[in-house]
């Protein structure tokens, strides 16, 4: 199945170098797991970013290491011990409302960090993710037949696809599409025969600017609340 | 420590000079790995060190914090060295990302709560768990062999040397190493670096 909507170059860019806050990382790097076209894109950016940044030497004269800090630097590693704090098992399985769906790889990491699911209006759940202060990130699913009431956003949203199909009046969108919201779009949200997955997050950078306009839009901030 | 950054005004030799320097931090890699030796991290390190040092001034413009990053990015080194997998990018690209890892924690330290996520939970490019995803250059294969041996003439010795004999020949990465008596990370590296030559070559022909 070909995914049809997908991140920005910009937003690939600071995925690679670390800019984004991590609720947004955590979205666009999901979508990653899920899309080879783009999974490619980021190698060949890490390529660029490492040979700007490490690979052309800027001198820093003042700064340089002495041979002295160097030894220091290599005994003090060699005497460290492998980090050995135990991460969380990656779950990739998640059961919901009789389903069974396979997480991708980052958010299977994160399994440990989707809080209990709730039930809000109409045939919509929802679960939280705890990344870190104020992101409001959070697992929405739409059981078959689910609407939203038509609305507009304050802030911009990105939604990502986990797995099934929704749509708006603009367009479909199933497994791995990742769609950027316009606040200033209004639409209207809702599944047919299939449910849906997404992972769906508030908490976008405020910086990014091009580009993005031929993003579609999703899901209301009244989840959010 | 010497820091004169190698420039010459031939492209072609610069990219040989940086074929070569990757080969040699792809050797070293291998070593560590392979017996933790102190000597092939210790060169590695002389070469990396520098460069980390300035990337990370550049980021936090504090000295006590860049040689922070320094330190933890070249310590993942030492410690996860088996995790480099040099048929997926160049050692640069590699340790690039984990120090861009460790940038984005050493940035958010004064903030963090104790739940907070980690750089490694969001790029778990450090995880021992094998989840290897499909990646790579593969080429599409219903781009023809008349038309690739047009470019593959175009590369170096080397390379083209590793690429007739796997896709021509049909022999494994292992196979070609034991046949040339080159290391197989090497070979793996020189297989990538060879598929991005021939694809610039191609698209650049488009």
């Amino acid at each position: 199945m070909m995914i049809k909507s997908h991140p920005g170059e910009g937003l690939l860019y600071q995925y690679a170098s670390g800019d984004l806050s991590a609720a947004m990382t955590l979205v666009v790097g999901t979508h990653i797991d899920m899309c080879k076209a783009c999974r490619q894109t980021v190698c060949e950016i890490e390529q660029k970013l490492c040979e700007e940044n490490l690979d052309t030497l800027v001198s820093v004269a003042s700064t340089t290491m002495s041979k002295s800090q160097c030894d220091q630097m290599l005994e003090a590693i060699f005497a460290s011990s492998a980090c050995n704090k135990q991460a969380h098992q990656p779950n990739e399985i998640l059961s919901l409302e009789g389903r069974r769906f396979t997480l991708p790889r980052t958010l299977a990491h994160n399994s440990h960090r989707i809080g209990e699911w709730s039930k809000l209006v109409g045939k919509l759940w929802r679960a939280p993710l705890t990344l870190d202060n104020g992101n409001q990130t959070n697992l929405i699913y739409m059981a078959p037949g689910a609407k939203l009431p038509e609305h507009t956003h304050k802030g911009k949203e990105a939604t990502l696809v986990i797995d099934g199909v929704f749509n708006d009046e603009q367009s479909e969108y199933r497994d791995g599409d990742f769609i950027l919201l316009d606040p200033s779009r209004t639409h209207t949200p809702e599944t047919q025969d299939e449910d849906c997955l997404t992972l769906a997050t508030l908490d976008a950078p405020l910086h990014f600017t091009s580009g993005i306009s031929r993003l579609l839009n999703p899901f209301s901030q009244l989840f959010f609340r | 420590m010497q820091m004169v950054s190698e420039r010459t005004s031939n492209r072609g030799s610069m990219a040989t000079t940086q074929t070569d320097a990757a080969e040699k931090a792809a050797e070293l890699l291998a070593k560590i790995a392979e017996n933790r030796n102190r000597a092939a991290f210790s060169e590695l390190f002389r070469l990396f060190a520098p460069k980390l040092q300035s990337y990370a001034t550049r980021q936090f413009g504090n000295e006590q914090t860049a040689m922070d990053l320094v330190q933890e990015t070249m310590t993942n080194v030492w410690h996860k060295a088996h995790l480099f997998k040099p048929d997926r990018g160049s050692p640069s690209t590699w340790i690039f990302t984990i120090a861009r890892n460790i940038r984005f924690d050493l940035l958010r330290k004064n903030k963090k709560r104790k739940d907070d996520i980690s750089a490694d939970e969001l790029w778990p490019i450090l995880s021992e768990q094998n989840d290897s995803l499909d990646d790579g250059y593969a080429l599409d294969h219903d781009v023809l062999m008349q038309e690739i041996s047009f470019y593959y003439a175009q590369l170096p010795d080397a390379q083209r040397v590793v690429i007739e004999k796997i896709y021509i020949e049909g022999k494994s990465q292992q196979e070609v190493s034991d046949a040339l008596g080159v290391p197989l990370g090497t070979i793996k590296s020189r297989t990538r670096l060879a598929l991005k030559k021939l694809k610039e070559l191609i698209v650049d022909d488009d």
